[in-house]
């Protein structure tokens, strides 16, 4: 059945992926919506919400103002905030009410750009997108408003950036800073993370890196702009495993040295695979496909399989993964599964079958949180 | 690459202009595409020969889910028009502006301009800007110029100033700004004096004077414009000099 989920939860919406990608960055992000509507904003898919201050707010639009299709009150709440809390820059995202009415928000970001005289982004977002496109989007824009002169790279150690990183994919257990950790044991110098840890002054300097690192699909399209616009390359892949992570080190070397992107977990080797004990590892691509490529290196008794029901491009799924866009699609790859590697709320899908957690914020929120565990370098908490 | 977007009172004219300026555009040997924005989709069936092309918003109902390619949507009319109609939804129900938006953005994701690559953008709006969805057409990164179709009627005209005043409130937006005006003939009593009075109080050009004539209604009977009809009829010549003159304007600026 098209676009119905029976058993399952829905995965975090695309305005929320661009409340969380510039969550950390000091700008104003302002949601046109009605009030109410996003309690799940700051109730499940916001991890820093208590901890960290962040600029967020709803604009509380009412009937009448959609119908009228008021875009002057909008304009002026915001105009008068921003005068008082002097954000950095200003973000206005889309919601399911003014994305019926047609509301043009490029055009109202100009307009504010104007009077307020800070960089102001519109988000064409409607809520009934993914989270991934919401990352892929802000960062995008982030890139490229901000990132705009090259900046002159370090001469000694070779600078990576971290592209993609948002607690609704990395959570707040420390993953991003294992990351970066790892980076520095591998002899690179980590450069500012888009966008967890970084302030907007370090992501200014972006171009000073040699290369970028994509650790989701979401850092993706930063990722090409910044090559396109400073010809830096980028690599894709998560440091999963102890294995795979020395492969995606010498990958973003390679990437260097070539001046071309590269994809660190684009080889698989099929053959025999039909042998061995499948694995389904259902979420998002870099991560899931990362962790794949890790699991099999250590465990060549495995094959695996990615059940990809996010964005994403076909470039960054490895042979034999699969785009499962519907619940019906997952339940049907699953079948052919000896165990499943999941967020646990997909395993009301497989009930019968062998299934290892690996809780996913931007699908069951914080009921897990405590339980997700960080596979940087060490793919052991898995408990395979 | 010139963007039009075609604006008027319903039944004024706009699509018979649109589907003959796109004509004209092709017999100059510019590259063109059609994009009828109307929930009626009759825009682009004098292009076609009476073979008109699946309107997006049927398309999407009968398949529940959107072209994967573009060649799903598109026809290609006299003269290699790429003919395009984003239809709407059941009559009665839904939002036909939303329609619009969706469209367009179907549209984006498929690659018209870079599968097409035209010289030439006609976007043929239903008759007014009532909407969010209506004004689509004119948004940034669509139409630049907006041509708006009237004839001496007082209603046309009251429209015709309605659609102005709509796109002098987009001003700070950066949307297309009105090019000038194109008199269809309805053989109202001193009916230039009156258009005239209104683009002139507008300050805005009468960029043509379209006659009235018989031919456009004997070729449309056979599913085509005036120009695929016979191209050396004086009204033929008129809509090839018109689409002379936006050419040439585009190239001085």
């Amino acid at each position: 059945m098209k676009q119905v989920v029976v058993k399952t939860s829905t995965y975090s919406s695309d305005e929320f992926g661009v409340c969380s990608a510039l969550y950390e960055l000091g700008g104003m992000v302002v949601m046109h919506d009605a009030s109410g509507c996003n309690s799940t904003y700051t109730t499940h898919d916001e991890p820093r919400w208590y901890d960290m201050d962040s600029m967020i707010y709803i604009s509380a639009i009412s009937e009448m103002e959609a119908i009228m299709g008021d875009d002057e009150k909008l304009i002026t709440d915001i105009l008068e905030t921003a005068e008082e809390l002097k954000p950095k820059f200003i973000a206005i995202v889309g919601a399911p009410i003014p994305y019926m009415t047609g509301t043009d928000f490029q055009a109202i970001a100009n307009i504010v750009e104007e009077k307020a005289g800070l960089f102001c982004f519109g988000f064409q977002t409607n809520g009934m997108e993914y989270y991934t496109k919401g990352i892929s989007m802000a960062l995008r824009e982030l890139t490229d408003r901000f990132c705009i002169e090259s900046v002159p790279k370090p001469s000694d150690r070779m600078r990576v950036n971290i592209l993609g990183a948002t607690p609704l994919d990395f959570s707040v257990n420390g993953t991003v800073d294992a990351i970066e950790s790892w980076l520095s044991k591998k002899g690179f110098e980590p450069g500012c993370c888009f966008a967890m840890g970084s302030s907007l002054d370090e992501i200014f300097l972006a171009s000073s890196a040699h290369v970028n690192l994509v650790i989701s699909y979401g850092g993706l399209e930063a990722a090409k702009l910044l090559e396109e616009r400073f010809g830096i390359p980028y690599v894709v892949g998560v440091p999963y495993g102890q294995v795979f992570s020395n492969l995606l080190g010498n990958t973003i070397y390679q990437a260097s040295m070539m001046n071309r992107h590269q994809i660190a977990y684009a080889a698989k080797m099929e053959y025999g695979s039909e042998s061995k004990k499948q694995v389904a590892i259902i979420g998002e691509s870099v991560l899931c496909a990362s962790l794949a490529s890790a699991i099999e290196m250590e465990h060549p008794e495995l094959n695996c399989k990615v059940l990809c029901p996010l964005d994403t491009e076909s470039l960054l799924l490895r042979p034999g993964d699969q785009r499962t866009p519907e619940e019906d699609d997952i339940a049907s790859a699953l079948k052919k599964a000896d165990f499943v590697i999941a967020d646990p709320l997909y395993q009301t899908l497989c009930p019968e079958k062998e299934f290892i957690s690996l809780p996913h914020t931007a699908f069951s929120g914080r009921i897990f949180e405590k339980e997700i565990p960080i596979l940087i370098g060490d793919l052991s908490a898995l408990k395979l | 690459m010139l963007k039009i977007a075609i604006y008027g009172k319903g039944g004024i004219g706009k699509s018979t202009t649109t589907a003959n300026l796109a004509a004209a555009f092709s017999t100059l040997g510019k590259k063109v595409i059609q994009i009828g924005c109307d929930p009626k989709a009759d825009s682009t069936m004098n292009l076609l020969g009476g073979h008109p092309v699946q309107p997006v918003m049927d398309y999407i109902r009968e398949k529940d889910e959107e072209p994967e390619k573009i060649e799903e949507i598109t026809k290609e009319g006299f003269g290699g028009i790429v003919c395009i109609e984003t239809g709407g939804p059941t009559p009665g129900l839904g939002c036909a502006g939303r329609g619009i938006i969706t469209t367009f953005s179907l549209l984006e994701e498929l690659e018209l301009f870079e599968t097409y690559h035209p010289d030439v953008v006609l976007y043929d709006v239903l008759g007014d800007v009532v909407c969010g969805g209506f004004a689509a057409p004119i948004r940034e990164g669509y139409a630049e110029q907006i041509l708006i179709v009237t004839s001496g009627e007082k209603m046309a005209l009251y429209a015709a100033n309605n659609i102005n005043t709509a796109v002098k409130n987009f001003e700070d937006r950066g949307y297309a700004k009105v090019r000038g005006i194109i008199l269809n003939r309805r053989k109202v009593e001193n009916e230039y004096e009156k258009v005239s009075a209104f683009a002139e109080a507008n300050g805005l050009e009468i960029i043509a004077d379209i006659p009235r004539s018989d031919d456009i209604i004997k070729y449309e009977d056979q599913g085509m414009t005036v120009i695929e009809g016979d191209p050396n009829l004086e009204i033929s010549k008129t809509y090839i000099a018109l689409a002379k003159k936006l050419l040439e304007s585009e190239t001085n600026e």
